[in-house]
């Protein structure tokens, strides 16, 4: 149990509550002296204030909580602020490594792959973040590309990560632009003979895999490795990712809930600093 | 509107713009003086570019780098044509046009912004014609084009001054030599004559601005830094346009003055001073009212420039003086470690510069136009890292506002603060 006291001696109870509002899905979790009792994870509306609502009010509902005081709350990822009271803003970097810190403390290179961006973390052995670099210049290496190419090749999501483990070859496609890529998958569709499904999703793979791992070359890698973000439940890229970067990557139960665990933590620390009430 | 008016135009704003600022500091108590003297120079200088051409004088336009120095010996009437691009841009915000002009020209964006900007300022026609083109290959590649494309553009000769790339006795004598070719080739185009008394002045006074340069980096070093984050562009500024001038003189005596009188109460450019940064390269020009306020926001203070405002030790003989304009070269900070074979003096100097100035973190303003710089980025990073010196990396241009957003790079700083503050 988080206490504080007030100046009169009285204790509360106080829980801690992170929020990632992603541009896909928005994610919260509360903390339980550090055990997670309530998470969740909505589709992003339109209106990103309306979506963070509804997902704090589930996992408030599945926690038995109210918003009177005794929560403390931090979010991250598109920013909101002040919607809450109380609540404090971090950035999704600092929320990722601290959430990775509290699922694998040995992990000191993180792979956030997400709806919109890819960013790689070094986190020192106290989960602080060492030093980041994200690519967020175009759509290739990031989560709406591969559903984007997904409706472009009309297979579920979910059935590519089966298809490209069938793979017996690659397609060369385009790492360097989300769009030049499409045309290439639409080229590779239609020659005669077409190239093998299996292949075309192999090659899409790749194509994110290799932005990802310049990335990863750029800041260092060190072990351990883990991949987090919502194109982490995805087997065969995670194989790829692996096979590129020659080591075991470890991946979470619930990969895209771990920078709203990380902003759940920090709202632990603050609770146990005082800060915020 | 005529060429001729437009160029007027241009430059008339851009002297505007400083003797407004000139006046609202002199009216503002709390305004340091040097921020007079500063735009008071930079007024002046466009003043004598503007009124060149009426009172007789030949212009000459030069790229970075080079050592106007001569010019002023000659009376000869000096161009910085990269500073007066990004002057248009930080005081009139003309980029879009000056840069669609050069894409016109067929300059794509990966080239180094300034040289677009003044590719498309020439062939817009909003920049004096040049009596000349002067370029050399000190540090930036860029130059090389530049130079033809402008002499084409304005149908004047010019001189390519070529830098030797190491450094030695006989190859200092050779770039000796490479001042005198330039000398004779000026005293030919413009009919006047190298005044030596004059250059021999201009050396001692470069002498003494070089020291100067020294005490502000020293003055620097107190904690809480009194530097603020804008005037890293003035020190810039100041020996790009009017080295060895006495309004150059004259600000950054002023400038050490008052540093020197912050330091000695105690007083820092930013309160209270939480992180203090090295800035590796140049940030983004058009934004550097952004990093100034989130530097009052955040408690973040720029005290040291390696690339850019640390002087190698040594001194200019004004007995010698094309000798000591070539040397000067060798101890300009951006010849240490931007040009050259980078060894690891220039490496071990950015871990003397951290500890010395008790550096938190660093940031590095990876700008695509320059790439032999960036090729340094990783470098710098790890030999950063190796101290515990944290580094962020901005990929971004200097000039061009299109290539990344302000949102963007605040996003990017505020995030490195909050690392910084995490440690």
């Amino acid at each position: 149990m988080s206490c504080w006291k007030t100046a009169s001696g009285i204790e509360f109870d106080m829980k801690a509550l992170g929020i990632d509002i992603g541009s896909l899905t928005t994610k919260a979790v509360i903390l339980d002296s550090g055990q997670i009792i309530a998470s969740s994870v909505i589709a992003t509306g339109e209106e990103a204030e309306q979506s963070a609502r509804t997902a704090v009010n589930e996992v408030l509902k599945q926690a038995g909580l109210k918003l009177d005081g005794g929560v403390a709350i931090v979010s991250t990822g598109v920013g909101i602020k002040d919607l809450f009271p109380g609540q404090q803003s971090k950035s999704l970097t600092t929320c990722l490594a601290r959430g990775i810190h509290r699922l694998f403390p040995s992990v000191r290179t993180s792979i956030d792959m997400g709806a919109e961006s890819s960013t790689v973390i070094r986190v020192n052995e106290r989960g602080r973040l060492n030093d980041w670099v994200n690519q967020d210049k175009c759509a290739a290496g990031t989560g709406i590309f591969l559903q984007q190419m997904a409706r472009l090749m009309q297979i579920p999501l979910a059935e590519m990560a089966t298809l490209s483990l069938q793979a017996k070859g690659r397609a060369d496609i385009s790492s360097t632009c989300a769009v030049f890529a499409e045309s290439e998958v639409i080229s590779h569709v239609h020659r005669e003979p077409p190239t093998p499904k299996e292949d075309i999703v192999a090659g899409i793979y790749y194509s994110v895999v290799s932005r990802v791992v310049s990335l990863c070359k750029r800041i260092g890698i060190e072990r351990d490795v883990a991949v987090t973000g919502g194109v982490a439940l995805n087997r065969g890229l995670v194989k790829i990712l692996e096979s590129e970067l020659g080591l075991a990557v470890l991946v979470p139960e619930k990969p895209q809930l771990v920078a709203a665990l990380g902003a759940a933590v920090v709202a632990q620390e603050n609770i146990e600093r005082g800060i915020g009430r | 509107m005529t060429a001729s008016e437009a160029r007027s135009n241009r430059i008339s704003a851009i002297i505007r713009a400083c003797r407004i600022i000139t006046r609202m500091s002199q009216a503002n108590p709390d305004a340091p003086k040097s921020d007079v003297l500063y735009y008071k120079m930079l007024s002046d200088y466009y003043t004598r570019l503007l009124n060149a051409h009426d009172e007789g004088k030949f212009i000459a336009a030069h790229t970075v780098f080079f050592p106007s120095e001569i010019l002023y010996a000659m009376d000869i009437v000096p161009m910085h044509t990269e500073t007066t691009t990004w002057m248009m841009a930080l005081f009139l915000g003309g980029q879009a046009e000056i840069l669609s002009a050069g894409a016109e020209l067929g300059l794509v964006p990966e080239i180094c912004s300034p040289h677009r900007g003044l590719a498309g300022a020439f062939s817009l026609g909003v920049l004096p014609r040049p009596d000349a083109m002067l370029w050399s290959n000190l540090i930036c590649d860029n130059t090389a084009k530049s130079g033809e494309l402008v002499m084409e553009l304005n149908k004047c000769p010019g001189f390519f001054l070529d830098h030797p790339f190491q450094r030695s006795e006989a190859e200092d004598k050779y770039l000796v030599s490479e001042l005198e070719d330039m000398i004779h080739f000026l005293e030919e185009k413009s009919g006047r004559m190298m005044d030596w008394d004059k250059l021999s002045d201009i050396v001692a006074r470069m002498d003494y601005q070089t020291e100067l340069f020294r005490e502000i980096g020293e003055l620097r070093k107190a904690v809480p830094s009194p530097f603020p984050n804008r005037g890293f562009l003035q020190l810039l500024t100041v020996d790009y346009l009017c080295p060895g001038q006495p309004e150059a003189i004259a600000y950054l005596e002023t400038l050490r003055d008052e540093l020197a009188e912050m330091v000695r109460q105690g007083k820092g450019a930013v309160s209270p001073e939480r992180f203090r940064l090295m800035t590796l390269f140049v940030p983004p020009m058009y934004l550097m009212g952004l990093i100034e306020k989130l530097g009052h926001e955040y408690g973040v203070v720029s005290v040291v420039e390696p690339l850019f405002t640390r002087w190698a030790e040594g001194r200019l003989d004004p007995s010698k003086p094309l000798e000591s304009v070539a040397r000067k070269a060798a101890m300009m900070p951006e010849r240490r470690s931007m040009y050259g074979p980078l060894g690891q003096e220039a490496l071990q100097d950015l871990i003397d510069c951290a500890e010395q100035y008790k550096v938190d973190g660093a940031v590095y303003w990876a700008f695509m136009g320059c790439r032999h710089t960036c090729a340094t980025v990783k470098l710098f990073k790890d030999v950063l890292n190796e101290v515990d010196v944290p580094v962020l990396t901005i990929d971004c241009d200097i000039v061009d506002p299109t290539i990344n957003s302000e949102e963007e790079i605040r996003g990017k700083l505020e995030q490195f603060f909050e690392l910084l503050e995490d440690r």
